[in-house]
């Protein structure tokens, strides 16, 4: 198994008494059955021999040296799902969290570390090394060749750092990172619902890799400069874009760390469902004539660790107005129920890939099974683990952001913004054809 | 050894039989060994039936009896120095305090230094901040505390390992399920004894020059049969209880005379409170009552605070036999713990001897003593060797330790090597080392023989599930081939829940609820008689 | 951080997520009433699959459990079950497991007589329903027909050779043999969840027939471990049969099984489909019954949740589940303290012998109901006008023993739901 391979030391832990110590009030690792439906339901149970049971037991046996040097704890995704299963409630991922948090430095995954320290560096907080400076110039310049391009966005805005800006709107570094055009739908979707709202210039990014690694203080520094952005910045509502821990590691953060935000946390999804109902954004499926079938994934960041059942329903009902209703098949299991697709909890940076692609096999069997051409979804790396796993395995689909359909729907969607696309749908409602809004 | 057909009769022979399977006849049967001597172990049921898998696990310092019984304080000192030394994997050295808290006879605490140091003990002083720190659990109400050596000792593994060793030196044999009904006795010897298979019904004849009881409780019962009227037992029932984790980090003594819920005992991964002690007049239907429990929390609570909401998943009960020694004494906590040999020339038998009383710390030198008589009767010249010769383990006796399959199991990688048992993590190669080369027990071995040589049954479940999952291993391997196997896993539940019983409350309930749905509901084991005879005479049952 | 608690307004509020509570919530839509449940996974998620009305009265077998019933109602006049009706007990059951085959897990309508089920260990269990995937075990067991017990290698505590061991005796023609799954590796463990959801990939039951035909021989029927797919197990037996050529059945397991995780999944899809508001995996905090409406509180995992019902049905099971609970001395209903009839103390809890014939009192236990499934306080008059019961809280029954967990559950959920119909 790889991990970051170097020397360190590990320092023992006392499971048992620092779960005592963590776990919500009522909850109890000596509650545990071991009727293993934890390990049945878990999409790790397996890997490395690890299994969620198997984890509960070791601790209450006392095994810590075992538990602080496991390399069981870099597969499981802390997705929770042995959690929603337990009958006791028991949740594994906290032990899982203190074990990676004690575990040396230079021995964790590199590249969960590397994100993090990364995030640490910059006022961005971004773990792709995006700096401030760089971002507001990457964002004016798209925001010009896009007000260039469509006359019907020549007077697009997109703020940074404006005060009292009703939505404070996070950002993904991959776009600005290695692929810029994808920011322009989301601003074109802003400006279609004539939504206020603001970027910041510090703390804009949205992934928060420091929770994965465990530690900590660094979990609660990321979570505190971003707070402290918007609370500067006076807005009411903190969007988060569409990526799921970003989401739970913000709002978990400020809970857990106790920090104050004046602001709501909201999902971007809950908005999308928000302004079709509305009718401001006035999509529809005509477009899917040819009735190409779409499934969805619901990241569990989102969905069973966050908001719950009512967002998956908000995904599930934009996703029917977006493709049509007889074209939407949803993934088995779902909703709260739904398996983590094998690329959260740093899974998809900790450089494991055979073991990252034994946990995605199951995602990959789901997807298959509905018969989909496109899977959807609202988290960044659902997004690139399901598309990981598809070339991997000889899948046929392809995955794509809701903001892509949304603007395809809507016929705002420019040429240059098809990447995720297919050639099925690379020329459908093209800008230009007339469709846009009436 | 095999036994021989003589008729009806199969018939054995041997050097020296042992009647009893606990600590004292195997530790006896070991020693023997040593000296050259081939030896016949038999129990009525298994090995560690009765005091032996009935008690606390702890290696006295001498400390629990350095106010009232300087002998016996002393001589468990020295016992537990050669055992640490010796039996290194059945003991885990982890030390002990006595504490005394509030509402305690301070005078009591204070002396206790003075007496341990009679009886050689060490016995460090700590302050309150300190006995807290070292065992965080203790109540705030603490007077006094001190630190004895007290250790932990694993009484499965011993046993086994002293018949492991005994086979091997010199192919001495164990013979489970085999009770001693009657003995032969000729011109002031015992030419044979007479037994039975407790399974079978089948009668046994064991020809032996020398014949050791070491029958524990039953000891008196057993010394009755070759009509020696020497043998004097007052039986003490003790009881205990079993926490699903480990409490603490070493042993915890109250600092007062003896009594109820008094010591907290870890035992590897979980702890045992106790114990409790009754006089009884038989030893007949001896299992833990609710009561008893009762009494062994109310009192260790207000020791160890975190006691009234811990998990506990089992308890058990165990009899001491207590040799009488003064008329009238009828408290068994005042009667000596020291141990008794006899060589029953009084009553006119020249090759019996009983050795009875004492306790776990001391089994060695009961062997010692024992064997030494028994050797001098047998014209061997050897001397004992146990309190120098490590004792030695092997593959098929290691897995009582608690833990130790966990790791094994872990370390091991192995990813097609099966858990069977869950909660202690017992995997498929544990059975099947324990099946091939554990010592003693009837062909094929059955689940309560596998539960005994393993953990098997003792994880939070108590054999829930893997009294199924072994179960159903064992059919595979061909064990079987009716529903014998489901009597067998029917038994096994029901004698763990003769311990799971009084403990059901909290958090174990639930677990109760679910082995009785699984057991019964789902599996049927309730009505298995009914099913086996009835499922025809249910007329076309079946049709939609 | 600014955080509204969710608020929700409903007719009736079921609480707990059993095959009570589900069924309630079943009824209850079918009589169009707003609903609202809660409730995380209980004893439903370890269940066989099979809908039990009552298996054994006393020492006996019921072939037919209606006439068993009768018998139930004159000596145990307190049983749950005695205070219902065949006819509602019937209109139950029907309603009940229609409403499971309209939903995606075909279920057997319930009949005259029992039916026996396998057991994973070979014995059988007298029950009333069963899923269609299970059925044909019984005609080859009725007729000794010639059939293949398969099961499959690294899935613990399921071992075809024990099943023909013990059922052997009156099915000559049985026999086992193991398989390996496809995909995984040999002795490696397996959990049915884990093959249950790869057969639901049309390529992956290409895979298994081809299996199952190459060891198959002379057989007329093949049982399997319950792995038939879970979300349309229907869908996976008959394309298994279709590519194999054989009458496949399946045999419940050991937990943790699929068709306890079957039903939940189901639920948990098809409810939010017709309009019930469900949270689930959460359990009501605490529930303030008022004059006009009753308050539920409750924690999911991002916050408080709030539930303001006209009516709510109590199903919150027993131990396992966390609607009862016991410390050393005494058992109690654990959200509103109802009284709960139990044995004077701990020692009574349980009987010296396990399996004693009788049962264990503790399994009696429970929460007492007016005539209208209303829980009663000491005094006997009901709690609260709005607050309904049903399911195995209910005390005066033992499920375990009897064989009557399903019937229990499903048939007070439905006269709950019809009385506090009466109240909206
Ligand atoms: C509750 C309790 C707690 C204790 N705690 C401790 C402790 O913490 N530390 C310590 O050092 N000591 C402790 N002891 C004492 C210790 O357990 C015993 O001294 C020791 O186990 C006695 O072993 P034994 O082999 O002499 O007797 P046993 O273990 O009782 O063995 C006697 C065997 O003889 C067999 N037998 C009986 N009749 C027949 C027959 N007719 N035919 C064939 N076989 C027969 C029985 O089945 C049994 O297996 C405790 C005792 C009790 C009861
Ligand atoms: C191993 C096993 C095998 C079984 N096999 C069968 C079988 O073959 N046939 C059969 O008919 N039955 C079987 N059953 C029993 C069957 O599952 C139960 O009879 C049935 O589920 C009881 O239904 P219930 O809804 O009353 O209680 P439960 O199923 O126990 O459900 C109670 C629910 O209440 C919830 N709850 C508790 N407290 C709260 C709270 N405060 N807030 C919200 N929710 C709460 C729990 O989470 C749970 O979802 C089996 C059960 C087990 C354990
Ligand atoms: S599901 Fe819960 S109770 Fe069951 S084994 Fe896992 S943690 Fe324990
Ligand atoms: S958090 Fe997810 S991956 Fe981790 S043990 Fe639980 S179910 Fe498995
Ligand atoms: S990557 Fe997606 S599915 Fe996986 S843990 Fe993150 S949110 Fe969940």
């Amino acid at each position: 198994m790889t991990t970051g391979g170097g020397q360190g030391v590990f320092k023992v832990i006392d499971f048992r008494a620092m779960a005592e110590q963590l776990l919500p009030e009522g909850a109890n690792y000596d509650a545990c059955l071991n009727c293993g439906l934890c390990s049945s339901g878990c999409p790790a149970s397996g890997l490395e021999g690890m299994d969620p049971r198997r984890f509960i037991r070791m601790a209450m046996l006392g095994m810590n040296e075992e538990l602080s040097s496991t390399p069981w704890i870099w597969t499981c995704t802390q997705c929770k799902r042995c959690m929603y299963v337990c009958p006791m409630s028991i949740d594994v991922s906290v032990l899982v969290g203190l074990a990676r948090g004690a575990w040396p430095e230079e021995r964790k995954p590199r590249g969960i570390v590397r994100s993090c320290q990364a995030q640490l560096r910059f006022s961005s907080t971004s773990a792709m090394g995006v700096r401030s400076e760089d971002f507001v110039e990457i964002v004016q310049e798209i925001a010009d060749e896009v007000r260039a391009e469509d006359p019907r966005f020549a007077d697009l805005e997109v703020p940074i750092d404006k005060q009292g800006a009703h939505f404070f709107v996070n950002q993904n570094s991959r776009e600005p990172a290695v692929e810029p055009e994808e920011l322009a739908p989301l601003w074109k979707i802003f400006h279609y619902v004539g939504a206020d709202w603001t970027y910041g210039s510090r703390g804009w990014a949205a992934e928060n890799f420091c929770m994965f690694t465990g530690d900590d203080s660094a979990w609660r520094e990321m979570v505190r400069q971003r707070v402290e952005m918007v609370n500067e910045l006076r807005c009411q509502v903190w969007i988060n874009t569409e990526c799921g821990h970003s989401f739970y590691t913000l709002w978990k953060g400020v809970e857990r760390f106790g920090l104050q935000a004046n602001f709501e946390p909201a999902s971007l999804i809950s908005y999308y469902a928000q302004w079709i109902r509305e009718g401001r954004l006035p999509v529809n499926a005509d477009w899917n004539h040819r009735g190409i079938k779409f499934t969805l994934q619901d990241p569990c960041q989102l969905i069973r660790k966050s908001i719950g059942d009512p967002a998956a329903e908000d995904l599930r009902f934009v996703a029917k107005r977006l493709v049509g209703e007889e074209n939407f098949v949803d993934m088995q299991p779902c909703r709260s129920a739904n398996y983590c697709c094998g690329g959260g909890g740093g899974f998809l940076q900790a450089g494991m890939n055979e073991q990252r692609r034994i946990y995605g096999l199951r995602k990959f069997d789901q997807i298959q099974t509905t018969g989909a051409a496109y899977v959807l979804t609202p988290c960044h790396n659902c997004h690139t683990q399901m598309e990981d796993i598809g070339e991997y395995y000889g899948g046929h689909y392809r995955v794509v952001h809701f903001w892509t359909l949304i603007c395809l729907s809507l016929g705002i969607l420019g040429e240059s913004e098809r990447k995720y696309l297919g050639p099925d749908l690379a020329g459908v409602n093209l800008p230009g054809m007339g469709s846009a809004r009436s | 050894m095999n036994g021989i057909h003589i008729g009806e009769c199969e018939t054995f022979e041997t050097e020296v039989l042992i009647i009893g399977g606990g600590v004292t006849g195997t530790g006896v049967m070991r020693d023997l060994a040593l000296r050259g001597i081939h030896c016949l172990l038999i129990d009525r049921r298994d090995l560690n039936a009765g005091a032996s898998g009935g008690n606390h696990g702890l290696l006295h310092s001498g400390g629990r009896y350095a106010s009232a019984d300087w002998e016996t304080a002393a001589e468990c000192r020295q016992e537990g120095e050669i055992l640490k030394r010796v039996a290194t994997e059945c003991i885990e050295d982890c030390g002990g305090l006595f504490v005394a808290v509030a509402g305690d006879d301070p005078g009591f605490a204070e002396q206790f230094p003075e007496h341990c140091r009679n009886a050689g003990i060490p016995c460090q002083s700590l302050s309150r901040a300190e006995a807290r720190e070292r065992e965080p659990g203790l109540t705030e109400r603490l007077i006094a505390a001190y630190r004895v050596p007290d250790a932990t000792v694993d009484p499965f593994r011993i046993t086994l390992e002293n018949v492991n060793h005994a086979q091997r030196l010199t192919g001495s044999v164990y013979l489970p399920h085999t009770k001693v009904t009657a003995f032969e006795i000729e011109s002031g010897q015992i030419r044979a004894a007479l037994c039975q298979d407790t399974r079978t019904g089948a009668a046994r004849r064991i020809l032996a020059r020398q014949v050791v009881n070491a029958g524990g409780a039953w000891s008196m019962e057993v010394a009755g049969m070759a009509g020696c009227r020497d043998v004097n037992l007052l039986y003490s029932k003790g009881t205990l209880l079993i926490s699903n984790t480990r409490l603490s980090r070493g042993v915890i003594n109250r600092l007062r005379p003896p009594g109820d819920g008094d010591i907290l005992v870890p035992g590897g991964t979980i702890s045992l409170l106790g114990t409790t002690s009754d006089t009884v007049t038989g030893l007949q239907g001896i299992r833990p009552t609710v009561a008893e429990v009762e009494r062994n929390l109310d009192q260790g609570i207000a020791m160890l605070p975190g006691l009234a909401t811990t998990r506990f998943i089992r308890a058990f009960s165990g009899v001491r036999p207590l040799v009488q020694a003064a008329e009238g004494i009828q408290d068994g906590r005042q009667a000596s713990r020291g141990f008794t040999l006899f060589d029953h020339e009084s009553q006119g038998l020249e090759n019996f001897a009983t050795i009875t009383g004492g306790k776990l710390t001391t089994f060695r030198l009961m062997a010692e003593r024992t064997g030494d008589l028994v050797a001098s009767r047998l014209g061997n010249q050897e001397s004992c060797k146990t309190a120098l010769e490590p004792l030695p383990t092997g593959d098929g006796v290691r897995w009582t330790k608690p833990g130790f399959s966990a790791r094994y199991w872990y370390q091991r990688q192995d990813p097609t090597d099966a858990v069977l048992c869950e909660c202690e993590m017992v995997p498929q190669s544990a059975i099947d080392a324990i099946l091939e080369t554990a010592p003693g027990a009837e062909k094929p071995m059955e689940l309560q023989a596998i539960g005994l040589r393993s953990r098997v049954g003792k994880g939070a479940c108590q054999g829930a599930f893997c009294s199924l999952r072994v179960t159903s291993y064992l059919y595979d391997l061909g064990h079987y081939d009716s529903n014998e196997g489901l009597v067998r896993a029917r038994e096994f539940v029901s004698e763990r829940f003769r311990g799971v019983r009084p403990v059901l409350w909290g958090e174990q309930l639930p677990q109760m609820e679910l082995a009785e749905a699984l057991h019964c509901s789902l599996m049927g084991l309730d009505r298995l008689d009914d099913l086996a005879s009835g499922l025809g005479s249910v007329p076309g049952v079946g049709q939609e | 951080m600014i955080q509204e608690a969710r608020q929700y307004r409903t007719g009736l509020a079921v609480i707990g997520s059993g095959l009570a509570g589900f069924a309630a919530s079943v009824f209850a839509l079918q009589r169009g009433i707003r609903t609202a449940q809660v409730g995380n996974t209980g004893a439903i998620a370890y269940t066989t699959g099979y809908l039990d009305l009552l298996g054994w009265h006393g020492d006996r077998l019921l072939d037919n459990p209606w006439s068993g019933l009768a018998t139930l109602r004159q000596e145990e006049p307190d049983h749950p079950l005695s205070r219902i009706s065949d006819q509602d007990i019937r209109d139950a059951f029907f309603g009940f497991t229609q409403a499971l085959s309209e939903m995606g897990v075909d279920y057997t309508p319930p009949g005259d007589r029992n039916l026996l089920g396998l057991t994973p260990a070979g014995t059988r269990k007298p029950t009333l329903c069963m899923p269609r995937t299970m059925v044909a075990g019984i005609a080859a067991a009725a007729a000794g027909d010639r059939t293949l017990i398969l099961d499959i290698a690294g899935l613990d505590g399921f071992s075809a050779r024990e099943l023909v061991a013990n059922a052997g005796a009156s099915w000559p023609n049985l026999r086992s043999r193991r398989i390996i799954f496809p995909g995984v590796d040999a002795g490696v463990r397996v959990f049915p969840e884990v093959m249950a959801r790869a057969l639901e990939a049309p390529a992956h039951r290409q895979q298994l027939a081809g299996i199952i035909r190459s060891v198959a021989g002379d057989a007329k029927y093949i049982g399997l471990p319950a792995i038939l797919g879970i979300h349309r197990p229907d869908r996976v037996h008959r394309d298994l049969e279709r590519l194999t050529g054989f009458t496949l059945f399946e045999i419940p397991t050991m937990p943790p099984a699929v068709p306890g995780i079957r039903l939940r999944e189901m639920f948990e899809q098809a409810f939010p489909a017709r309009g019930l508001t469900l949270v689930p995996q959460q359990k009501v905090k605490s529930l303030e019954l008022g004059k006009t409406t009753a308050r539920l509180h409750l924690n999911d995992s991002y916050g408080k949740v709030e539930i303001e019902a006209e009516t709510v049905i109590l199903a919150t099971g027993r131990f396992l589940s966390g609607g009862l609970a016991a410390d050393r001395h005494r058992v109690r209903e654990t959200l509103l303290g109802i009284p709960v009839s139990q044995p004077e103390s701990r020692d009574h809890w349980y009987r010296e012998d396990y399996f004693d014939l009788r049962g264990h009192p503790i399994n009696r236990c429970g929460i007492r109901v007016d005539e209208a499934f209303r829980p009663i306080s000491e005094s006997g008059r009901p709690i609260s006008e709005r607050l309904f019961a049903a399911g195995i809280l209910l005390g005066g029954q033992d499920w375990i023993r009897q064989r009557c967990g399903a019937g229990v559950a499903i048939a007070s959920a439905y006269r709950a739901v019809s009385f506090a119909a009466g109240c909206l």
